[in-house]
């Protein structure tokens, strides 16, 4: 009989932290696409951005810190994380990308590759 | 981003936000704000947008809230991401604190289309409780990262009126 016992090893690096999936806001036109995401409460220095092969994961922590000496009588937010993962298409330069943080709202520009940009070919009449 | 692969991802977006959320889904159920979006919240026409789940009148969005305390103060903070700091209007009203806000869609990029529209705009009414009375004339509110903080100085009394109603 097979044993499967591979198939029960469990990884102790590969149990990714909870991370709450932030909604984005995704707009596309003739040289690249545009991606908004909300998320409030990250400061810049506590986002990544990571590019491996045809992945973009964006990955911010929550930068808010319980203020010293109160006490929460109230919280809705716990899951100090989010995280969110994009397939690329060829068509997109990932080496080209540009992020912006403005009010905790994520701003994030992919160009599209030379190849695949709208050419305008010039016709010059003799 | 393959535009096909992101739809297929998105069609399933209320599964995979439930699925994200799921561990807030307790102690977050008044976190789930519904936003109203009027011609001044600038939102792009149903045709403008791919997402066939998009509605332009209205939005949902989780806007997460705290509420600290210590003897002096509290302290209450709620998430409302790519809000403009004029937009918010914040009153204290005995024991209860009324935040309203007017969350617009500013886009420079006029052309091309919107693929995926799950961000929410529009007005917004997110009410918090007070566990303690305040002193509403020396409150102050700052927005940082998204992050909307009002502190409330506490009443000497440091209680909440109460009045007890005896069913008849």
């Amino acid at each position: 009989m097979n044993q499967t016992s591979n198939a029960n090893k469990q990884e102790p690096t590969a149990r990714q932290e909870a991370a709450v999936l932030p909604p984005v806001d995704v707009v596309e036109d003739a040289t690249g696409i545009t991606l908004f995401a909300d998320l409030p409460g990250v400061p810049k220095e506590k986002l990544s951005l990571r590019v491996e092969a045809d992945t973009l994961t964006i990955e911010g922590e929550v930068g808010l810190v319980t203020p010293e000496g109160l006490q929460a009588s109230h919280a809705e937010v716990q899951v100090p994380r989010y995280r969110r993962v994009f397939s690329l298409s060829k068509e997109l330069d990932p080496e080209k990308i540009s992020a912006e943080m403005n009010h905790g709202v994520l701003k994030l520009r992919i160009p599209k590759a030379e190849h695949a940009q709208p050419r305008k070919i010039q016709i010059r009449v003799s | 981003m393959r535009m096909d692969e992101v739809r297929q991802g998105f069609i399933s977006l209320w599964d995979s936000v439930a699925e994200g959320w799921q561990r807030l889904r307790e102690s977050a159920a008044g976190a789930l704000t519904r936003f109203r979006a009027s011609e001044k919240s600038n939102l792009p026409a149903r045709a403008e947008v791919d997402d066939e789940y998009y509605l332009p009148s209205q939005g949902w969005s989780m806007l997460g809230g705290d509420v600290f305390e210590d003897d002096r103060r509290l302290v209450v903070r709620l998430e409302v991401p790519g809000m403009r700091k004029q937009d918010f209007e914040i009153e204290v009203l005995d024991d209860v604190l009324v935040v309203r806000g007017e969350k617009r869609f500013e886009r420079e990029s006029t052309e091309g289309r919107w693929r995926v529209l799950q961000c929410a705009y529009g007005s917004f009414l997110r009410t918090v409780p007070l566990p303690a009375a305040v002193r509403s004339d020396k409150a102050g509110a700052s927005y940082k990262d998204g992050v909307l903080k009002i502190e409330l100085p506490k009443a000497e009394s440091g209680k909440a009126k109460r009045v007890t109603l005896k069913v008849g």
